[in-house]
């Protein structure tokens, strides 16, 4: 056995359906099996409405499967409690959104030690981290900045360092590039791929080829179905 | 989530909504400063007359023909004219019987001889009687100077101080005064000063100028008289006796004044149907007591009913506030927050709010209150107990308004919350 075996993935995803009650059922998911192995970088491509957001959101914890096993750093999220899926997502899993999803009346580094309050770091360690992490992704200068003060990259930045701000051995990042112009995306892109080297395993979500092929393996969707795998 | 956090956060929401946060407490604020304003004043008042009661007539008992309830519209309440009571029907005897009754140390009758005015030489005051009553009106400091009139002594009259008062020039122990009866005039010689008399109906001491003779000769020449059955002859009759009472005795002492007076006075037999009242110093402090007891009730009451309507304002602004942030809620449990975590900081929020209501509306309260108390001359008391029970009010109806929307908060799908624009 060589050594990338050996080690257990960080996520596996067995036969996963997600299926929403609106009156009729909508099938979100619809048999879905992935491994992402610790240290890697996937990318999810695929039309609007294949189920990439909500295979996501399975993965973060912030929803439990109808059918299938979700399994995050060796547990399985259904069995999870509601504050045990709370813990996990806190601790382990780093989210970046399209929307930045930032807390507008809380600083640059508030937002970032958002995730330090919930996981209860102490007050003077939890903001020397942020400094740290907004001055690693360029916004040290503004991290007494609101939200409204900053530019969409800017923002994205913000939202990348919070991610990280309890260093989770997971990040997902739904299309983080789709709200900003091409040149942030590429710098946004970059942050991710250094991150990535230090060891985080990632999962993005994005409509672009071009965002894509910045990973090292491309998932292919169609109507709650893998179609294929792409390796980079 | 450490509680300084939740509060930290909590308290920077509140601030970011100034506005809405201030319109929120209001009927909070209202309805404990209305708690405070009439629990304040209230107890200032019992605390100012119970205190007046327990220093000058603590073992008094009060005996009036006809019936008289507390804050009766007469004047004789307070030590004046007794127009409103009825018949004078004491008679000597009765008098003299209700002094042998057991517990009783002495008997002040009092009663009232009509007068026009009365002179210092160089002004005339407007007087309408002489209050006769004995000595024994006198005992304890209540001379400031001088001495009480003689019993028997014709020409020796007592001034009360707000009598004094009303002489521009001073009037001194010694000094001959001229009465004017109408028909004929009197020169009286002042031989005391007193601050109050005992045997006011009620003794809050003597407000009114009054000038005391004694009854002999005074009353016993120009009073009323009744027909004393017990004698078989007309006598001087009185309308209102003072009893001294053993200090330790008085109710049992007050039991056999009202059995012999409803059984073998010539009072009772003069008066009929009409009656007679009995009252001690205790029982009108207890009367006083219970009527602002009821009003502390009553109020406390409005500021309650006050304070709920507060508490549907805070529950409202924070069901919009839960709704308003349902994307927050959404990050926030994106970013690790447990559902109690969530709870917490909404509830926080409603406590806060509901803490800022008893902050502003105790000061409130107390500053009204003690306005209240000064406009009615009475001691301004601070009422700590409910100054407590009014901070506890306002957590409470923070806890309450806000468990149902911070239980919704909680319960917000984080998914929605995300997608929620
Ligand atoms: N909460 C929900 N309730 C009902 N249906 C839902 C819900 N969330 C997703 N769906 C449905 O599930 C399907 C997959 O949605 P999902 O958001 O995963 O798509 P997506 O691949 O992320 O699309 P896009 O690229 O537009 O973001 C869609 O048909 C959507 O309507
Ligand atoms: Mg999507």
């Amino acid at each position: 056995m060589d050594e990338s075996t050996d080690e257990e993935p960080v996520v596996q995803v067995a036969d996963v359906h997600k299926e929403y009650e609106l009156g009729g059922t909508v099938t979100a998911l619809d048999g879905v099996s992935l491994e992402l192995p610790a240290g890697s970088y996937t990318a999810v491509m695929g039309p609007s409405g294949s189920g990439k957001s909500t295979l996501l959101n399975l993965v973060g914890a912030l929803d439990t499967p109808t059918a299938g096993d979700v399994t995050v750093d060796g547990r399985a999220i259904a069995d999870l409690s509601e504050t045990e899926r709370a813990r996990l997502r806190g601790t382990q899993v780093g989210f970046i959104f399209q929307t930045f999803n930032l807390m507008t009346r809380l600083r640059a580094v508030e937002n970032v030690t958002l995730p330090l309050v919930f996981a209860e770091h102490g007050c003077e360690s939890r903001r020397e981290r942020a400094r740290d992490l907004l001055t690693e992704v360029g916004l040290g200068d503004r991290l007494d900045h609101l939200p409204r003060e900053l530019s969409g990259g800017q923002r994205q930045r913000v939202a990348i360092a919070r991610a990280l701000a309890t260093d989770p051995r997971l990040i997902l990042a739904d299309e983080p590039t789709g709200n900003v112009d091409t040149e942030t995306g590429d710098e946004i892109m970059s942050l991710l791929r250094e991150t990535n080297e230090r060891g985080n395993t990632i999962l993005l979500v994005t409509h672009e080829r071009h965002i894509a092929t910045r990973a090292d393996r491309i998932v292919h969707m169609t109507d709650g179905t893998i179609e294929r795998v792409e390796e980079a | 989530m450490k509680v300084s956090d939740s509060i930290r956060m909590a308290t920077r929401f509140l601030t970011g909504h100034r506005l809405r946060s201030a319109l929120t407490i209001a009927g909070i604020v209202i309805g404990i400063a209305t708690v405070i304003v009439f629990a304040s004043f209230g107890i200032s008042v019992q605390t100012d007359v119970v205190s007046e009661f327990e220093d000058t007539s603590a073992s008094e008992i009060f005996v009036v023909t006809g019936e008289v309830g507390i804050g009766g519209e007469n004047d004789g309440f307070f030590g004046g004219a007794v127009e409103n009571f009825a018949l004078p029907a004491l008679t000597t005897y009765d008098v003299q019987q209700l002094g042998e009754i057991e517990g009783v140390v002495s008997v002040i009758p009092r009663g009232s001889v009509d007068v026009t005015s009365m002179s210092d030489g160089n002004q005339t005051v407007v007087l309408d009687s002489l209050t006769a009553t004995t000595p024994a009106a006198f005992s304890g400091d209540n001379i400031v100077a001088g001495r009480a009139f003689e019993v028997g002594v014709r020409g020796e009259v007592v001034l009360s101080e707000s009598a004094v008062e009303r002489f521009e020039q001073n009037v001194t122990v010694g000094q001959n005064l001229t009465v004017d009866y109408g028909d004929r005039t009197e020169t009286v010689t002042v031989v005391g000063i007193a601050s109050q008399a005992r045997g006011g109906f009620g003794s809050f001491g003597d407000f009114a100028p009054t000038v005391y003779v004694p009854t002999d000769p005074y009353y016993q020449e120009a009073g009323p008289t009744a027909a004393s059955a017990n004698q078989g002859v007309e006598q001087t009759a009185y309308r209102q006796v003072t009893l001294v009472a053993r200090p330790n005795q008085v109710s049992d002492t007050q039991e056999r004044v009202e059995r012999y007076l409803n059984e073998s006075s010539d009072a009772t037999q003069v008066l009929g149907d009409v009656g007679i009242t009995v009252q001690s110093t205790a029982d009108l402090v207890d009367g006083i007591e219970s009527v602002l007891t009821d009003i502390v009730r009553l109020v406390t009451g409005i500021g309650v009913l006050a304070l709920l309507v507060g508490a549907f304002g805070i529950a409202n602004i924070m069901l919009v506030s839960v709704t308003e942030r349902t994307k927050e809620i959404g990050i926030m449990k994106a970013n690790g927050a447990r559902n109690r975590e969530i709870m917490g900081l909404f509830l926080t929020e409603s406590v806060l709010l509901g803490m800022a209501g008893a902050v502003v509306g105790i000061p409130l309260g107390l500053g009204v209150g003690f306005v209240a108390s000064t406009y009615a001359e009475v001691g301004f008391t601070i009422p700590y107990d409910w100054i407590l029970i009014a901070s506890a009010m306002g957590i409470v109806t923070g806890i309450v308004s806000g468990l149902y929307p911070a239980w919704r908060a909680a319960r917000v799908d984080p998914i929605d919350a995300l997608r929620y624009e």
